[in-house]
Protein backbone atom coordinates (compact mmCIF):
# COMPACT_ATOMS: atom_id res chain seq x y z
CA UNK A 1 0.00 0.00 0.00
CA UNK A 2 0.92 3.67 -0.64
CA UNK A 3 1.80 5.86 1.48
CA UNK A 4 3.61 9.27 2.07
CA UNK A 5 7.12 9.78 3.55
CA UNK A 6 7.70 13.53 4.87
CA UNK A 7 11.14 14.21 6.18
CA UNK A 8 12.37 16.79 8.64
CA UNK A 9 13.95 20.11 7.11
CA UNK A 10 17.14 18.90 8.67
CA UNK A 11 17.55 15.53 6.74
CA UNK A 12 16.73 16.68 3.27
CA UNK A 13 20.26 17.20 2.65
CA UNK A 14 20.15 13.34 2.21
CA UNK A 15 16.98 13.42 0.02
CA UNK A 16 18.45 15.55 -2.37
CA UNK A 17 15.99 18.41 -0.98
CA UNK A 18 13.04 16.35 -1.56
CA UNK A 19 10.67 17.17 1.33
CA UNK A 20 8.40 14.31 0.98
CA UNK A 21 7.97 11.04 -1.06
CA UNK A 22 5.61 7.91 -1.86
CA UNK A 23 6.93 4.54 -1.19
CA UNK A 24 4.95 0.70 -0.47
CA UNK A 25 4.79 -0.53 3.22
CA UNK A 26 2.52 -2.17 5.50
CA UNK A 27 3.93 -1.06 8.90
CA UNK A 28 6.58 1.63 10.06
CA UNK A 29 9.34 -0.93 9.86
CA UNK A 30 8.84 -1.98 6.54
CA UNK A 31 8.60 1.90 5.61
CA UNK A 32 11.76 2.22 7.19
CA UNK A 33 13.18 -0.53 4.98
CA UNK A 34 12.22 0.94 1.98
CA UNK A 35 13.31 4.50 3.07
CA UNK A 36 17.25 2.53 3.86
CA UNK A 37 16.99 0.93 0.34
CA UNK A 38 15.84 4.61 -1.26
CA UNK A 39 17.73 7.19 0.51
CA UNK A 40 20.18 5.22 2.56
CA UNK A 41 21.55 8.29 4.17
CA UNK A 42 18.59 9.53 5.04
CA UNK A 43 17.93 6.06 7.58
CA UNK A 44 20.81 6.21 8.74
CA UNK A 45 20.28 9.80 10.04
CA UNK A 46 17.04 7.66 11.80
CA UNK A 47 18.44 4.59 12.78
CA UNK A 48 21.51 3.66 14.69
CA UNK A 49 23.24 0.46 13.89
CA UNK A 50 21.41 -1.51 15.66
CA UNK A 51 18.38 -0.64 13.60
CA UNK A 52 17.02 1.14 16.58
CA UNK A 53 14.92 4.66 16.28
CA UNK A 54 17.42 7.28 17.11
CA UNK A 55 16.67 8.72 20.94
CA UNK A 56 15.99 12.54 19.61
CA UNK A 57 14.27 11.43 16.50
CA UNK A 58 10.36 10.33 16.76
CA UNK A 59 8.65 9.17 13.86
CA UNK A 60 4.39 9.88 14.01
CA UNK A 61 1.65 8.34 11.74
CA UNK A 62 -0.64 11.08 10.85
CA UNK A 63 -0.38 12.90 14.56
CA UNK A 64 0.23 9.85 16.22
CA UNK A 65 3.76 9.27 18.07
CA UNK A 66 4.60 5.63 17.35
CA UNK A 67 6.42 5.96 20.80
CA UNK A 68 3.21 5.99 22.33
CA UNK A 69 1.75 2.78 20.38
CA UNK A 70 3.24 0.13 18.76
CA UNK A 71 6.59 1.50 17.47
CA UNK A 72 8.03 0.36 14.56
CA UNK A 73 5.21 -2.61 14.10
CA UNK A 74 2.50 0.39 13.72
CA UNK A 75 0.49 -0.73 10.90
CA UNK A 76 0.11 1.63 7.90
CA UNK A 77 -3.19 2.26 5.76
CA UNK A 78 -3.10 3.01 2.55
CA UNK A 79 -2.91 7.01 2.48
CA UNK A 80 -1.08 7.89 5.82
CA UNK A 81 1.42 10.04 6.50
CA UNK A 82 4.35 9.05 8.26
CA UNK A 83 6.56 12.19 9.27
CA UNK A 84 10.12 11.76 10.50
CA UNK A 85 11.02 14.64 12.70
CA UNK A 86 13.87 15.31 15.44
CA UNK A 87 12.42 15.81 19.18
CA UNK A 88 14.38 18.74 19.79
CA UNK A 89 14.19 20.49 23.11
CA UNK A 90 15.92 20.65 26.44
CA UNK A 91 18.95 23.16 28.10
CA UNK B 1 18.24 43.30 58.91
CA UNK B 2 19.20 41.77 55.20
CA UNK B 3 22.35 43.04 54.01
CA UNK B 4 24.16 40.80 52.39
CA UNK B 5 24.08 38.99 48.59
CA UNK B 6 24.30 35.60 48.13
CA UNK B 7 24.80 33.49 44.92
CA UNK B 8 24.44 30.28 44.13
CA UNK B 9 26.18 29.06 41.21
CA UNK B 10 24.99 25.01 40.54
CA UNK B 11 27.89 24.22 38.01
CA UNK B 12 28.92 20.90 36.58
CA UNK B 13 31.38 20.06 38.84
CA UNK B 14 29.38 21.24 42.27
CA UNK B 15 28.18 24.49 43.89
CA UNK B 16 29.69 27.53 44.68
CA UNK B 17 28.54 30.03 46.44
CA UNK B 18 29.89 33.72 46.26
CA UNK B 19 28.36 36.31 49.16
CA UNK B 20 28.76 40.67 48.72
CA UNK B 21 27.71 43.41 50.19
CA UNK B 22 24.45 45.47 48.90
CA UNK B 23 26.51 47.63 46.85
CA UNK B 24 27.47 44.38 44.86
CA UNK B 25 30.54 45.70 43.96
CA UNK B 26 32.32 42.85 44.88
CA UNK B 27 31.50 39.12 45.42
CA UNK B 28 33.82 36.39 47.28
CA UNK B 29 33.75 33.40 46.17
CA UNK B 30 34.01 29.77 48.38
CA UNK B 31 33.04 26.35 47.00
CA UNK B 32 32.78 23.79 44.91
CA UNK B 33 30.91 21.66 46.99
CA UNK B 34 29.84 18.12 46.49
CA UNK B 35 33.03 19.10 44.68
CA UNK B 36 33.09 16.96 40.88
CA UNK B 37 28.91 16.43 40.44
CA UNK B 38 26.89 18.55 38.94
CA UNK B 39 24.32 20.97 40.09
CA UNK B 40 21.21 21.59 38.28
CA UNK B 41 19.16 23.52 41.01
CA UNK B 42 19.60 25.92 44.13
CA UNK B 43 17.64 27.56 46.37
CA UNK B 44 18.09 30.69 48.74
CA UNK B 45 15.31 29.49 50.89
CA UNK B 46 15.24 32.96 53.10
CA UNK B 47 12.07 31.77 55.22
CA UNK B 48 13.06 31.74 58.98
CA UNK B 49 16.66 30.69 60.01
CA UNK B 50 18.32 31.39 55.99
CA UNK B 51 19.25 27.62 54.00
CA UNK B 52 20.53 27.08 51.19
CA UNK B 53 19.72 23.85 49.37
CA UNK B 54 20.99 22.20 45.74
CA UNK B 55 20.48 19.09 44.07
CA UNK B 56 24.00 17.03 43.64
CA UNK B 57 23.39 15.02 40.34
CA UNK B 58 25.55 11.87 41.24
CA UNK B 59 25.95 9.80 38.03
CA UNK B 60 27.40 6.93 40.00
CA UNK B 61 25.62 6.81 43.03
CA UNK B 62 22.71 8.71 42.57
CA UNK B 63 20.68 11.68 43.99
CA UNK B 64 21.71 14.09 46.80
CA UNK B 65 20.04 17.17 48.37
CA UNK B 66 22.16 19.44 49.62
CA UNK B 67 21.60 21.57 52.74
CA UNK B 68 23.49 24.78 54.55
CA UNK B 69 22.44 26.45 57.39
CA UNK B 70 25.16 29.17 57.59
CA UNK B 71 24.55 30.64 54.16
CA UNK B 72 26.92 28.31 52.69
CA UNK B 73 30.13 27.69 54.11
CA UNK B 74 29.49 24.52 54.90
CA UNK B 75 27.20 21.75 53.36
CA UNK B 76 25.53 18.12 54.10
CA UNK B 77 23.22 15.83 52.77
CA UNK B 78 19.61 16.28 53.65
CA UNK B 79 18.73 12.24 55.35
CA UNK B 80 16.88 11.61 52.20
CA UNK B 81 16.55 12.72 48.54
CA UNK B 82 13.49 12.41 46.11
CA UNK B 83 12.79 8.83 44.65
CA UNK B 84 10.17 6.95 42.98
CA UNK B 85 8.35 3.79 44.78
CA UNK B 86 9.82 0.45 44.28
CA UNK B 87 7.19 -0.52 42.30
CA UNK B 88 6.57 2.62 40.36
CA UNK B 89 9.27 1.57 37.59
CA UNK B 90 10.75 4.96 37.07
CA UNK B 91 14.13 5.64 38.75
CA UNK B 92 15.61 9.25 39.84
CA UNK B 93 18.11 10.51 37.10
CA UNK B 94 17.96 14.14 37.93
CA UNK B 95 16.99 17.00 40.24
CA UNK B 96 16.17 19.98 38.69
CA UNK B 97 14.09 22.72 40.68
CA UNK B 98 14.02 23.00 44.46
CA UNK B 99 11.46 25.96 45.74
CA UNK B 100 9.93 26.74 48.85
CA UNK B 101 6.07 25.48 49.51
CA UNK B 102 3.33 26.75 52.12
CA UNK B 103 5.25 26.50 55.67
CA UNK B 104 8.54 27.51 56.62
CA UNK B 105 10.13 23.76 56.59
CA UNK B 106 8.18 22.92 52.83
CA UNK B 107 10.04 22.37 50.32
CA UNK B 108 8.35 21.61 46.33
CA UNK B 109 10.92 19.43 43.91
CA UNK B 110 10.78 18.89 40.30
CA UNK B 111 12.63 16.11 39.23
CA UNK B 112 13.55 13.89 35.72
CA UNK B 113 11.54 11.84 34.78
CA UNK B 114 9.49 14.35 34.93
CA UNK B 115 8.06 14.36 38.75
CA UNK B 116 6.67 16.00 41.81
CA UNK B 117 7.66 15.54 44.98
CA UNK B 118 7.16 17.19 48.50
CA UNK B 119 9.14 17.51 51.76
CA UNK B 120 7.65 18.51 55.19
CA UNK B 121 10.70 18.62 57.13
CA UNK B 122 13.55 20.57 55.47
CA UNK B 123 14.03 18.06 52.26
CA UNK B 124 14.56 15.36 55.02
CA UNK B 125 12.09 13.13 53.98
CA UNK B 126 9.67 13.46 50.76
CA UNK B 127 6.63 12.39 48.94
CA UNK B 128 5.77 11.87 45.91
CA UNK B 129 2.77 14.38 44.30
CA UNK B 130 0.54 11.99 42.81
CA UNK B 131 -1.62 14.37 40.99
CA UNK B 132 1.32 15.37 38.38
CA UNK B 133 3.46 12.40 39.31
CA UNK B 134 0.81 9.89 37.92
CA UNK B 135 -1.17 11.80 36.06
CA UNK B 136 -2.67 10.44 32.99
CA UNK B 137 -0.61 11.89 30.75
CA UNK B 138 2.43 11.34 32.62
CA UNK B 139 3.82 8.84 30.42
CA UNK B 140 3.42 9.98 27.17
CA UNK B 141 5.95 12.78 27.94
CA UNK B 142 9.24 12.13 26.02
CA UNK B 143 12.38 13.44 27.03
CA UNK B 144 14.22 15.89 24.95
CA UNK B 145 17.87 16.74 24.35
CA UNK B 146 17.77 18.04 28.39
CA UNK B 147 16.31 15.11 29.53
CA UNK B 148 12.13 14.52 30.58
CA UNK B 149 12.42 17.26 33.04
CA UNK B 150 9.77 18.74 35.52
CA UNK B 151 12.15 22.18 35.64
CA UNK B 152 9.92 24.88 37.03
CA UNK B 153 7.81 24.76 39.98
CA UNK B 154 5.82 28.59 40.52
CA UNK B 155 3.32 28.86 43.48
CA UNK B 156 0.65 31.26 43.92
CA UNK B 157 -1.90 30.45 46.46
CA UNK B 158 -3.81 27.33 45.77
CA UNK B 159 -2.40 27.71 41.96
CA UNK B 160 0.59 25.44 41.25
CA UNK B 161 2.16 26.09 37.94
CA UNK B 162 4.79 23.50 36.80
CA UNK B 163 6.46 23.63 33.32
CA UNK B 164 7.94 20.22 31.77
CA UNK B 165 10.26 19.59 29.14
CA UNK B 166 8.63 17.88 26.99
CA UNK B 167 4.87 18.04 28.69
CA UNK B 168 4.37 21.85 28.90
CA UNK B 169 2.91 23.74 31.13
CA UNK B 170 0.42 22.21 34.08
CA UNK B 171 -1.58 24.06 36.26
CA UNK B 172 -3.25 23.13 39.86
CA UNK B 173 -6.28 25.01 41.00
CA UNK B 174 -6.52 23.20 44.53
CA UNK B 175 -2.97 23.06 46.28
CA UNK B 176 -1.17 20.59 43.58
CA UNK B 177 -3.82 17.74 44.53
CA UNK B 178 -4.70 17.90 40.53
CA UNK B 179 -3.19 18.96 37.64
CA UNK B 180 -4.37 19.71 34.12
CA UNK B 181 -2.44 20.63 30.76
CA UNK B 182 -2.70 24.26 30.21
CA UNK B 183 -1.31 25.15 27.23
CA UNK B 184 -3.51 27.11 24.96
CA UNK B 185 -1.45 28.65 23.08
CA UNK B 186 1.54 27.22 23.63
CA UNK B 187 2.91 25.82 20.10
CA UNK B 188 5.57 23.59 19.31
CA UNK B 189 7.59 23.00 16.22
CA UNK B 190 8.45 19.62 16.83
CA UNK B 191 5.52 17.21 16.37
CA UNK B 192 2.50 17.71 13.69
CA UNK B 193 -0.17 19.70 15.63
CA UNK B 194 1.52 23.35 16.28
CA UNK B 195 -0.89 23.63 19.61
CA UNK B 196 -0.98 20.17 20.90
CA UNK B 197 -3.14 19.68 23.87
CA UNK B 198 0.40 18.97 25.91
CA UNK B 199 3.95 18.16 25.04
CA UNK B 200 5.44 21.35 24.54
CA UNK B 201 8.90 22.02 24.99
CA UNK B 202 8.68 24.84 27.84
CA UNK B 203 11.53 25.98 29.07
CA UNK B 204 10.76 28.48 31.82
CA UNK B 205 7.88 30.22 33.79
CA UNK B 206 8.15 33.31 36.09
CA UNK B 207 5.43 35.59 37.61
CA UNK B 208 4.98 38.16 40.21
CA UNK B 209 2.61 38.53 42.90
CA UNK B 210 1.95 41.80 42.14
CA UNK B 211 0.39 41.16 38.46
CA UNK B 212 -2.46 38.13 39.71
CA UNK B 213 -2.74 36.01 36.37
CA UNK B 214 -0.29 37.15 34.97
CA UNK B 215 2.12 34.32 34.12
CA UNK B 216 5.40 34.77 31.49
CA UNK B 217 6.90 31.88 29.45
CA UNK B 218 10.04 31.20 27.55
CA UNK B 219 8.69 28.14 25.34
CA UNK B 220 11.35 26.38 22.74
CA UNK B 221 10.97 28.83 20.16
CA UNK B 222 12.78 28.92 16.82
CA UNK B 223 10.54 27.94 14.60
CA UNK B 224 9.96 31.04 12.38
CA UNK B 225 12.14 29.32 9.33
CA UNK B 226 11.05 25.87 9.47
CA UNK B 227 9.81 24.32 6.17
CA UNK B 228 9.53 20.66 7.67
CA UNK B 229 5.95 19.05 8.23
CA UNK B 230 3.00 21.25 9.30
CA UNK B 231 4.81 24.58 7.87
CA UNK B 232 6.40 27.42 10.10
CA UNK B 233 5.08 28.75 13.72
CA UNK B 234 6.53 31.98 14.42
CA UNK B 235 6.48 33.53 17.55
CA UNK B 236 5.90 30.55 19.96
CA UNK B 237 8.52 31.25 21.99
CA UNK B 238 8.13 34.19 24.47
CA UNK B 239 4.53 33.96 25.59
CA UNK B 240 2.56 35.78 28.29
CA UNK B 241 -0.67 34.69 30.12
CA UNK B 242 -3.87 36.96 31.76
CA UNK B 243 -5.37 34.53 32.93
CA UNK B 244 -3.79 32.19 35.55
CA UNK B 245 -2.21 30.48 32.48
CA UNK B 246 -5.52 29.28 31.22
CA UNK B 247 -4.00 30.64 27.33
CA UNK B 248 -1.35 32.44 26.35
CA UNK B 249 -0.24 34.87 23.74
CA UNK B 250 2.94 35.51 21.75
CA UNK B 251 5.08 38.62 23.42
CA UNK B 252 7.85 37.89 20.74
CA UNK B 253 7.47 40.47 18.39
CA UNK B 254 10.55 42.96 18.47
CA UNK B 255 13.22 40.11 19.97
CA UNK B 256 16.09 39.06 17.74
CA UNK B 257 14.80 35.05 18.33
CA UNK B 258 12.20 33.84 19.77
CA UNK B 259 14.56 31.18 21.36
CA UNK B 260 15.70 31.03 24.30
CA UNK B 261 15.78 29.71 28.32
CA UNK B 262 15.21 31.77 31.21
CA UNK B 263 12.74 34.55 31.52
CA UNK B 264 13.05 36.52 34.65
CA UNK B 265 10.38 39.33 36.48
CA UNK B 266 11.74 42.51 37.42
CA UNK B 267 10.86 42.44 41.87
CA UNK B 268 9.42 45.40 41.85
CA UNK B 269 7.67 46.23 38.40
CA UNK B 270 5.76 43.28 37.06
CA UNK B 271 5.59 45.20 33.76
CA UNK B 272 9.41 44.85 33.63
CA UNK B 273 10.75 41.35 32.29
CA UNK B 274 14.13 39.78 30.89
CA UNK B 275 15.22 37.43 28.31
CA UNK B 276 18.32 36.05 26.58
CA UNK B 277 17.16 35.23 22.88
CA UNK B 278 20.06 33.05 21.46
CA UNK B 279 20.06 31.28 17.85
CA UNK B 280 17.66 28.63 17.66
CA UNK B 281 20.16 26.58 15.71
CA UNK B 282 23.37 26.47 18.07
CA UNK B 283 21.69 27.61 21.01
CA UNK B 284 24.15 30.42 21.41
CA UNK B 285 24.36 34.22 21.25
CA UNK B 286 23.40 35.72 17.77
CA UNK B 287 26.55 36.75 16.17
CA UNK B 288 28.53 36.07 18.81
CA UNK B 289 27.27 39.11 20.85
CA UNK B 290 24.99 38.31 23.84
CA UNK B 291 22.97 40.39 25.14
CA UNK B 292 19.85 40.47 27.35
CA UNK B 293 16.39 41.99 26.02
CA UNK B 294 14.27 43.83 28.94
CA UNK B 295 10.61 44.69 28.19
CA UNK B 296 9.30 47.80 30.37
CA UNK B 297 5.64 47.11 29.66
CA UNK B 298 4.83 43.68 29.63
CA UNK B 299 6.53 42.31 26.40
CA UNK B 300 5.12 45.25 24.07
CA UNK B 301 8.45 46.03 23.59
CA UNK B 302 12.35 44.84 23.87
CA UNK B 303 14.97 46.84 24.29
CA UNK B 304 18.90 45.44 24.13
CA UNK B 305 21.20 45.28 27.38
CA UNK B 306 24.49 44.82 26.51
CA UNK B 307 26.69 47.92 28.03
CA UNK B 308 29.70 46.17 29.20
CA UNK B 309 29.22 42.65 27.37
CA UNK B 310 31.52 41.26 23.95
CA UNK B 311 30.59 42.90 20.97
CA UNK B 312 31.92 39.09 19.26
CA UNK B 313 33.04 35.90 19.62
CA UNK B 314 31.00 34.89 22.49
CA UNK B 315 29.20 31.87 21.79
CA UNK B 316 27.95 30.48 24.78
CA UNK B 317 24.94 29.49 26.43
CA UNK B 318 22.90 30.62 29.06
CA UNK B 319 20.46 28.01 30.60
CA UNK B 320 16.95 27.86 31.98
CA UNK B 321 17.82 28.43 35.33
CA UNK B 322 20.91 30.23 34.83
CA UNK B 323 19.34 33.70 35.03
CA UNK B 324 18.16 35.61 38.04
CA UNK B 325 17.40 39.49 39.70
CA UNK B 326 18.22 40.06 43.49
CA UNK B 327 15.54 41.77 45.14
CA UNK B 328 16.95 45.14 46.05
CA UNK B 329 15.52 48.08 44.89
CA UNK B 330 17.51 48.84 42.61
CA UNK B 331 17.94 45.07 41.52
CA UNK B 332 20.99 44.03 39.68
CA UNK B 333 20.68 40.85 37.57
CA UNK B 334 23.03 37.71 37.49
CA UNK B 335 23.41 35.33 34.56
CA UNK B 336 25.95 32.21 34.66
CA UNK B 337 27.29 30.35 31.16
CA UNK B 338 28.41 27.68 29.76
CA UNK B 339 31.26 28.52 29.31
CA UNK B 340 31.71 29.22 33.14
CA UNK B 341 31.36 32.91 33.58
CA UNK B 342 28.90 35.02 35.65
CA UNK B 343 28.16 38.10 35.11
CA UNK B 344 25.94 40.79 36.98
CA UNK B 345 24.02 43.44 35.17
CA UNK B 346 24.02 46.40 37.54
CA UNK B 347 21.24 48.84 37.61
CA UNK B 348 18.05 46.83 36.31
CA UNK B 349 20.55 45.09 33.79
CA UNK B 350 21.94 48.68 32.30
CA UNK B 351 25.87 47.74 33.02
CA UNK B 352 27.03 44.61 32.76
CA UNK B 353 30.43 43.07 34.57
CA UNK B 354 32.46 39.83 34.82
CA UNK B 355 32.51 38.48 37.85
CA UNK B 356 33.61 34.97 37.52
CA UNK B 357 35.29 34.37 34.74
CA UNK B 358 36.44 30.22 34.60
CA UNK B 359 34.02 28.64 36.62
CA UNK B 360 33.26 24.95 35.18
CA UNK B 361 30.22 24.78 32.78
CA UNK B 362 26.79 27.05 34.54
CA UNK B 363 23.66 24.88 35.27
CA UNK B 364 22.09 27.90 37.82
CA UNK B 365 22.23 30.92 39.17
CA UNK B 366 20.12 31.68 42.08
CA UNK B 367 20.08 35.07 43.94
CA UNK B 368 18.84 36.40 47.41
CA UNK B 369 19.07 38.97 49.82
CA UNK B 370 19.81 37.65 53.36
Amino acid sequence: MTVTIQISALLREYSGGVPDFKLEATSVRAALAEIERLHPQVYRGVCDETGSVRKHVNIFVNTQNTRDGSGLDTQLTPGDVVMILQAVSGG
Amino acid sequence: MSDRVVLCIGTKKGLFVAEGSKTRKKFELRGPFGPGVSVYSALVDTRGTPKIYASSCNPFFGMKVLRSTDMGHKFKETKSAPAFPKDDGRALANIWSIEPGKDKKELWCGVEPAALFRSHDNGDNWEMVQGISNHEHARKWHPGNGGLCMHTIVRDGNRVHLGISTGGHYLSEDGGETFKASNKGVGAGFVPEPFPEFGQCVHKIARHPDAPGRLYMQNHGGWADWDGPGGPRPDIGVLRSDDHGKSWRSIAKGLPSDFGFPIVVHPNDPDTVYVMPLTPATRTCPDGAPAVWRSENGGNSWKRLARGMPKKDSFYTVLRDAMDIDELKEPSLYFGTTTGQVWIGRDGGEDWECLFDSLPPVNCVKVAVV
